[in-house]
């Protein structure tokens, strides 16, 4: 276990060095504008100016020296400097703190309603519960994330606080409100991957449910509260851990448009305006943040694998 | 019917739910104005270090105009220069400027504005080494060459040799060449003072600036989130601020922004998004602000690329006058957008209503009739270039169709996807056809509507893409400069307007309206040419 854990982490030291390496190739050969000229928006850079901020930051030098400067500068822990003078890691860094907290409430909304709704619709099949989840799920899944963004922004954020006087949820992200500000956001983001969890759940219970084990398991003379955790839970989990520890690099990621929604500064609407503007430097340092947590939740979810079943074994 | 019937009911009780609410929301509106408390308005992330010289985007600019206080100032509704720091900017020559300042300023941290803090900063911006976005805006003054001398060359001085401090509240401008318009430009954010602090450290100076404006940072640029700024006590007294203090909450989306105002989580919002325009004047009411702003969106020719095509000004006449511009600022900008009728922008002191004269009107059998005579474009082909990120498709493609029925040439829009991709293929003379365009004035002077975009220097250095030469602007563009009397300067200015409007290089297509909306919560909410807020004069209600 220990040494299989080591050389995991060993394998994924290429993969970082090659994320780096693709992605700043990508950024630097992005077809279009000067970088200096994206700054300076709709009127032209003054030629001097530009020609001046162009020798500041090597814009200038081939693709090789740039990468090269880059990547020495990320061993000595410099993870450089933005066109407009910001520390790429102090962006980083800032914005970090608030995907993170936003991916892990959403991930957990969508863990326990997900897996709850699932196992009851499961265990009550074609009954009036399994037909309500399997149409909200249905429902929620045919909408895109920034019509229920908007649409719960609207209601609860403005129409709640106008018109019924409740001011509990507000239509974008305020820090001072500590929880409670993460709340709206993560149940919008959690929402897609809330309903694909359920549905999952259902189906991979429902499956195991008719192995021949859990026959066995009932006819023993098992409760039924332990036939369902502990032999078909158990086993029907695998592809539902599988799912969520994918989800979680995604959650990470893909919260652009939720966190554009709720303006929430975080990394991926960072790695947005960053790629608008071609500023190498943010896209590679956050980028390569995403594939760290993505190997890392890859990582976890293959040890669960092993605990959730024992015939697999990492030696 | 029953599911009909039951609609109908939820729709009377939410009305009546509406209905009761709005009795008891009404009653906390009726107190009169105070002085002091804080309030929350809008702000994009600025680009970079709060530096007055350094700074040439709207967001920036925001901030730094509740910091700083020029020179001089604009008035919010005439747009005409009026003297704030400056006690008075005298000349004989228009070319050498004699500069006295009131008593009363300081900076936030006690230090007095004197003639030395104007020069400092003008001295850091025109220096090249400091690459500060303003740097462009010095080279009127003598000098300038020395600090910025081109690439690949170091400056030979540090200060500018037409700055001349004559005593602690004086100072003299020496330009190169006369220029009636310096005193009009000296409001400009590049033209504000900076304190000894600047100094020491500039990037640490941008992120917690010592201004000398009716309001100072409090605590340092929390970046992506806030900005929090509190009423400068010492700030002479007629400026002087009600609000106590105000924090510039930073937005990426204006659609939440607007959100937020909905619900009076935030008291301003000047630059609303297009989603809202619809109902914002029902939902706001007389706290919607909607005014002519300073740009002016043309329809730009590569006359040097393209001579072939259009070169000949009936073709730029039939152009011009085969688009329908009421018909694109009222169904497609919903009137967010007012057809232009001169190159300078209706706020502007010269504006001459109805300049354009025909040209400007919408006329398609004359268009049609000067096109055939002119024997149309090679290949009966026109190119509509325009960036797909900002809203331009849908007048671009207006434009093409118009263009298409009225004059019976196949016009394609040719998208790109960011406004400096069409620059590059503009100056790489890759790009032959017709362009989108804009500008918005730096400061409101008529000669920043002409300079910066028709002059042969700003072929190089400004806005000049379709490389319109015309010897006769030039020389009545430098006869302008030379005015001493300002009504002088301005007349010789419209006739510089004149020889453009006779030449046509670009087509004014609409000029620009800002929309700005308030909670209830505040007033005397005033926005200014700009866009920005005067937030000096907000007061609580």
């Amino acid at each position: 276990m220990g040494r299989y854990l080591i050389r995991r982490l060993i394998q994924a030291i290429p993969v970082l060095l090659g994320a780096t390496f693709l992605i700043y190739l990508l950024t630097f050969a992005m077809p279009g504008a000067d970088p200096i000229q994206l700054l300076a928006g709709e009127k032209k850079a003054d030629p001097l100016v530009a020609a001046m901020l162009r020798e500041k930051y090597h814009l200038d030098d081939p693709f090789l020296l740039q990468y090269w400067n880059y990547i020495t500068g990320v061993f000595q822990g410099d993870f450089g400097e933005t066109l407009s003078g910001r520390k790429v890691l102090d962006m980083i860094t800032e914005a970090f703190p608030y995907t993170m907290n936003l991916a892990i409430v959403a991930f957990v909304i969508e863990a326990i309603v997900g897996v709850v709704a699932g196992i009851m619709a499961a265990l009550r099949r074609g009954k009036f519960i399994d037909q309500l989840v399997l149409i909200s799920t249905l429902l929620v899944i045919s909408i895109p994330v920034f019509v229920t963004g908007f649409v719960l922004q609207l209601t609860l954020g403005v129409k709640l606080k106008n018109e019924w006087g409740i001011d509990f949820f507000s239509p974008s992200f305020n820090e001072a409100d500590g929880f409670r500000a993460y709340l709206l956001p993560a149940f919008v983001l959690a929402s897609t991957s809330l309903a694909y969890v359920a549905r999952l759940t259902r189906t991979s219970l429902m499956e195991t449910m008719r192995a021949d084990y859990v026959r066995t398991a009932t006819a023993k003379g098992l409760p039924r509260r332990r036939v369902v955790v502990n032999h078909g839970l158990r086993n029907a989990m695998i592809p539902i851990v599988t799912f969520l520890g994918a989800d979680l690099g995604g959650l990470m990621g893909g919260a652009v448009i939720t966190e554009r929604i709720f303006n929430i500064h975080g990394v991926g609407g960072l790695l947005a305006k960053s790629v608008y503007l071609k500023e190498g430097a943010v896209v590679v340092g956050g980028v390569t943040l995403l594939v760290l947590v993505y190997l890392i939740a890859n990582l976890i979810v293959d040890l669960l694998y092993a605990v959730l079943d024992p015939r697999i074994r990492y030696a | 019917m029953r599911g009909a019937t039951s609609a109908k009911w939820v729709a009377g009780a939410v009305v009546v739910a509406m209905a009761a609410t709005a009795c008891s929301t009404s009653k906390d509106s009726d107190s009169a104005g105070k002085s002091g408390g804080n309030i929350t308005v809008v702000l994009g992330e600025p680009q970079h270090g709060l530096v007055g010289q350094n700074t040439a985007e709207s967001e920036g600019a925001e901030v730094l105009h509740a910091l700083f206080t020029g020179l001089v100032d604009y008035d919010n509704k005439t747009n005409e220069p009026k003297l704030a720091v400056a006690e008075a900017i005298d000349t004989t020559d228009s070319k050498t400027w004699t500069i006295k300042l009131k008593d009363g300023y300081t900076f936030h941290n006690g230090e007095k504005v004197d003639a030395q803090s104007f020069v400092r900063a003008w001295n850091w911006g025109a220096n090249q080494d400091n690459a500060a976005e303003g740097l462009p805006f010095f080279d009127k003054i003598e000098g300038s060459e020395e600090l910025a001398p081109g690439k690949d060359k170091k400056p030979t001085a540090t200060e500018l040799k037409g700055l001349k401090v004559v005593d602690e509240k004086t100072f003299t401008v020496t330009l190169k060449a006369p220029f009636s318009q310096f005193k009009t430009m000296l409001g400009y954010n590049a033209f504000y003072p900076l304190p000894k602090a600047f100094e020491a450290d500039p990037k640490k100076f941008g992120e917690a600036p010592i201004g000398n404006g009716a309001f100072q940072m409090d605590g340092a640029w929390d970046h992506n989130k806030q900005i929090k700024v509190k009423r400068y006590d010492k700030y002479p007294a007629e400026g002087r601020a009600k609000l106590e203090g105000v924090t510039f909450k930073i937005y990426d989306n204006l659609d939440t922004a607007y959100n937020d105002l909905r619900a009076d989580n935030i008291q301003i919002v000047d630059k609303l998004p297009v989603s809202a325009l619809a109902t914002v004047s029902q939902e706001f009411g007389d706290r919607y602000i909607y005014k002519p702003e300073s740009g002016v969106g043309y329809l730009g020719l590569p006359l040097a690329t393209n001579p072939e095509a259009f070169g000949k000004i009936e073709i730029r006449k039939a152009i011009s006058m085969a688009i329908d511009r009421d018909a694109i600022t009222k169904t497609i900008f919903n009137g967010t957008r007012k057809p232009a009728d001169d190159f300078i922008n209706p706020i502007i002191p010269g504006y001459r209503k109805g300049a354009l004269g025909e040209v400007g009107t919408y006329n398609p059998t004359k268009a049609k009739e000067l096109w055939t005579q002119a024997g149309g474009v090679p290949g009966n082909k026109i190119e509509l270039g325009y960036n797909a990120d900002g809203g331009h498709k849908e007048w671009i493609e207006a434009v093409a169709n118009q263009l298409k029925a009225n004059l019976g040439v196949d016009v394609t829009a040719k998208p790109y996807a960011k406004f400096g991709d069409m620059l590059d293929d503009l100056q790489a003379k890759k790009y032959k056809g017709a362009f989108r365009m804009a500008w918005s004035m730096d400061y409101p002077a008529a000669e920043n509507y002409l300079r910066p975009i028709f002059s042969k220097v700003a072929i190089e250095t400004g806005s000049n893409y379709g490389g319109y030469v015309n010897e006769e602007f030039e020389t009545t563009m430098a006869e302008a400069d030379k005015a001493t009397d300002p009504a002088e300067g301005l007349k010789l200015y419209q006739k510089a307007d004149d020889i453009v409007i006779k030449d046509l290089p670009y087509i004014p297509v609409f000029t620009y309206m800002s929309s700005s909306a308030y909670s209830k919560s505040v007033k005397n909410v005033e926005i200014d040419a700009q866009g920005r807020m005067d937030l000096a004069k907000v007061e609580l209600n």
